[in-house]
């Protein structure tokens, strides 16, 4: 007999007046992996929120464990014992990793607080997960997945039956991936229930019993894995965009490339042993990082923000220093958020890295406004006066990329570039890469997972250790494991 | 001017801008006395006593009667909504007047659901006598089609009438509200094995279980002739269309207190409009059952289904559909766990 962790009845859930979760059914049961793809993103904030605090609803239930701690008409705003893990972590930098797990707890009551007695509490929960953090070590010397592992312990030691991992393998490399799985089914097996929120079916597959697919707020199918044809009819749901991408990628590999525009020489950083790579012009390279511990500190590198101990990088052919190049433009990680003015207007954030090619540029509107009509691809009027708040998700990664475009860079790095975008938004930076791409400008993609990179990619470099582990042509990408969306491309 | 005309008609609006404009008046009377502090020199703490009074009046305003008509408004909002659990399973916290009172009870009576199923059935009951047919006929007639179909050693003619004449035994003959998961599920197959003679290897399907469990949930007992219709449906709308073979599967699981049951087909599935059309359908009361069929856009069988599973145990229970175009269809059904019919009436008497 199965055992209900969580159930969501017939929830109806509004904010501000918007509906963001209609007639919403949801059961989770005891030690079940269960996976979900959200197809848009429309809904789901509003459904990690309600999973973890009982706001209002408009109509509907909620069950936990049994009893029903939500329910509309009666809101008691309470916290469910519900932990999500995602890219931005809950743990408290300085703190140690003891601290964060056991003080840091709702229900502990001690006033002294004994570090041995902490690190003892600790040590049989790593060893039967066959980790080795230490419990003394403080959050902020954690890398990224430690910190998941941290988080995982400590929503198990603090009882919680239902843990939520979103979107990990943004943040996980494919290596850290795999053993986390292994921890998620060991702790599935002693009980807990785990939801697996990823954009892509692929990583579902893997690990989950079945999959929510997750649309405008509604789960519209799920899937199981005894069904073989699932992902391969998921797949075509996205037909449109691959058979227009397929030819464009043909129409790409025919092109001939240029020659190199960027190369990297052996650069050497505390945590970078030894990294060589080269770009042609017009080429998409991903840079896959086994470890996710070096682009910081290449892209600190790049910038010229960081000196590195050693290692030589040319443009054009020509050496340059490791500073500040307008002709390497850097596409961080949530562009969205962490490359645009929100306090200058469309414009003007558009002409931002243009002077270096109109050094009027500041000084004339008229030369800003033409700029801007003739940037085609910006059709809504008006839009340039337009403060960034009040754009679009969509818009702003055009605003970003219109930018970089404008600056024609020899070669763009670009930092995850589809972390955090929901599936169209992704096809749309799949564009957006491809524009630069036909411009010739040289594309790196910085990537801790393959997931949506390889869809445009002509070569990959997978990074272990800080230096080159292997280098692969599009033409052995087969090679690549099968859970690795856009891999037949 | 007309926004304003049409919005004064309701008795709410007026009370909210008298409320507004209290509000307004009560800040514009602090802000005086302020003025009058600076310059004439008023106390203080008449000052503060006179906000204390109209704080502690506005925050009793707000509990007594805005909370509670927010709550009554949401509620009725709901049941135009067709959220009929939403009225029937609390009392009325706030009225608006006792005639409106009377009102509500009287809507409470006409959305019972023990009513509704009297009157469901004595309806059924009607159209029974008036479409009057004589099984035993239907059946002798079938068995004598049987022993010819024998004779002339059309053994695949005489296995068909056979089962016809099953499945119309147990659809016509069976006069139980309720029977056991197994012998439901022997009437799929039934009607399974009469589809097969048409669509022959094209169409496959499995029942999926957990053997452990099997025999509990096979004891388990739940409406007659609530997985026939969507097996058919499953069939009709969603593999017969489909190029190549189908697959079907009834997946059967139980929790402590939910039956769940789950048919699904590989067939060519819905696009997300009219799944939400399906599940809104679905969502809708009992009440707008009759308008639902006039509306003619499909999905009858499975409306029926949930009807009547809302009538009998509630709106926990009830239907719920899953698809995605060319993935084909799930249609999830939840129903209480019970294994008697007493135990049935015992639940009737606890609502």
């Amino acid at each position: 007999m199965k055992k209900e962790i969580l159930r969501m009845e017939r929830v109806t859930y509004m904010e501000q007046g918007n509906t963001k979760l209609r007639n919403f059914n949801m059961a989770i049961y005891e030690g079940e992996v269960m996976g979900l793809v959200p197809m848009n993103n429309l809904g789901l904030d509003a459904f990690l929120q309600l999973l973890q605090k009982n706001l209002p609803l408009y109509y509907g239930y909620i069950y936990y464990r049994g009893h029903m701690v939500n329910c509309w008409g009666k809101p008691n705003q309470e916290w469910n014992r519900i932990s999500i893990i995602q890219s931005e972590s809950i743990l408290a930098d300085d703190m140690t990793v003891a601290d964060n797990i056991f003080v840091l707890r709702p229900g502990f009551k001690k006033w002294l607080i004994q570090r041995k007695i902490l690190d003892r509490q600790l040590a049989p929960f790593l060893e039967e997960i066959g980790v080795d953090i230490s419990a003394e070590a403080y959050v902020s010397e954690l890398t990224h997945f430690e910190k998941v592992v941290v988080e995982l312990l400590k929503a198990v030691v603090a009882g919680h039956c239902l843990i939520v991992l979103y979107d990990i393998s943004t943040f996980v490399s494919d290596r850290e991936r795999i053993w986390l799985y292994q921890m998620v089914q060991y702790y599935a097996s002693k009980g807990i229930s785990f939801l697996y929120i990823t954009a892509h079916y692929e990583e579902t597959k893997q690990l989950c019993g079945r999959t929510a697919m997750f649309t405008n707020g509604r789960i519209v199918k799920y899937l199981y894995p005894q069904n073989a044809t699932s992902d391969e009819r998921y797949l075509c749901r996205r037909g449109g965009f691959e058979k227009k991408l397929r030819e464009k990628i043909e129409q790409h590999a025919k092109e001939d490339k240029k020659g190199t525009v960027f190369e990297m020489e052996l650069l050497y950083t505390p945590k970078i042993q030894g990294l060589s790579f080269t770009v042609a012009s017009g080429e998409c390279l991903i840079l896959q990082d086994l470890d996710n511990r070096i682009f910081e500190e290449l892209l600190e590198a790049l910038s010229g923000e960081g000196k590195p101990e050693s290692g030589k990088m040319r443009v054009d052919g020509k050496e340059t220093r490791f500073r500040y190049d307008r002709r390497v433009a850097i596409i961080q990680e949530f562009p969205a958020k962490r490359m645009l003015f929100p306090y200058m207007s469309y414009l003007d954030n558009l002409c931002f890295n243009l002077d270096h090619r109109l050094p009027g540029v500041w000084r004339s509107r008229r030369m800003r406004e033409s700029i801007y009509r003739e940037f085609g691809g910006i059709e809504e009027p008006g839009l340039y006066q337009k403060g960034v708040n009040k754009l679009t998700q969509r818009q702003k990664y055009d605003l970003v990329y219109g930018r970089i475009l404008l600056q024609n860079p020899k070669v763009v790095f670009c930092m995850q570039p589809f972390h955090g975008a929901e599936m169209p938004l992704r096809i749309h930076i799949c564009e957006l890469l491809e524009m630069l791409l036909d411009k010739g400008i040289a594309v790196v993609i910085l990537a801790v997972s393959l997931a949506d990179s390889l869809a445009l990619a002509d070569r990959l470099i997978k990074i272990k250790d800080g230096t080159n582990y292997v280098e692969c042509s599009r033409e052995e990408f087969e090679g690549l494991p099968d859970n690795v969306p856009w891999k037949s491309f | 001017m007309g926004k304003w005309k049409e919005k004064q008609k309701y008795l709410s609006y007026r009370i909210t801008l008298l409320v507004r404009a209290s509000l307004f008046f009560q800040a514009l009377l602090l802000l005086v006395g302020c003025v009058l502090i600076f310059t004439v020199g008023m106390s203080v703490w008449l000052l503060a006593a006179g906000a204390l009074y109209m704080a502690v009046q506005d925050f009793i305003f707000y509990k007594w009667v805005m909370e509670p008509y927010h709550r009554m408004e949401q509620r009725i909002r709901l049941l135009a909504e067709s959220y009929t659990d939403a009225i029937l399973s609390r009392e009325w916290e706030v009225l608006p007047s006792p005639s409106t009172g009377l009102i509500c009870e009287k809507i409470m009576l006409l959305m019972n659901p023990s009513d509704s199923l009297k009157m469901s059935k004595r309806q059924a009951q009607y159209l029974a006598l008036q479409n009057q047919i004589n099984p035993h006929f239907l059946y002798n007639t079938l068995e004598s089609i049987r022993s010819e179909a024998l004779i002339a050693q059309l053994d695949t003619v005489a296995d068909m009438t056979e089962t016809l004449a099953r499945f119309f035994r147990y659809t016509i003959s069976k006069v139980e509200n309720f029977v056991s998961v197994e012998e439901e599920l022997e009437n799929c197959l039934m009607y399974f094995s009469i589809q097969q003679y048409r669509f022959g290897s094209r169409l496959s399907l499995e029942i999926e279980c957990d053997p452990e469990e099997k025999e509990k949930i096979y004891g388990c007992r739940l409406p007659k002739l609530t997985l026939q219709p969507i097996l058919e449906n499953s069939i009709v709308h969603g593999t017969e269309c489909k190029i190549g073979t189908g697959h079907l599967v009834i997946r059967l699981e139980r929790t402590k207190e939910q039956l769940l049951i789950c048919i699904s087909d590989d067939g060519i599935g819905m696009d997300e409009a009219a799944l939400e059309r399906l599940n809104e359908r679905l969502e809708k009361s009992t009440l707008t059952s009759g308008q639902q069929e006039e509306d003619g856009h499909g999905g009858i069988a499975l409306a029926n289904v949930n009807n009547r599973i809302h009538m009998l145990f509630g709106e926990a229970y009830g239907m719920q559909i899953y698809s995605m175009l060319g993935k084909g269809t799930d249609v999830e059904i939840k129903l209480p766990i019970f294994t008697s019919d007493r135990e049935l009436e015992n639940r009737e008497a606890m609502r």
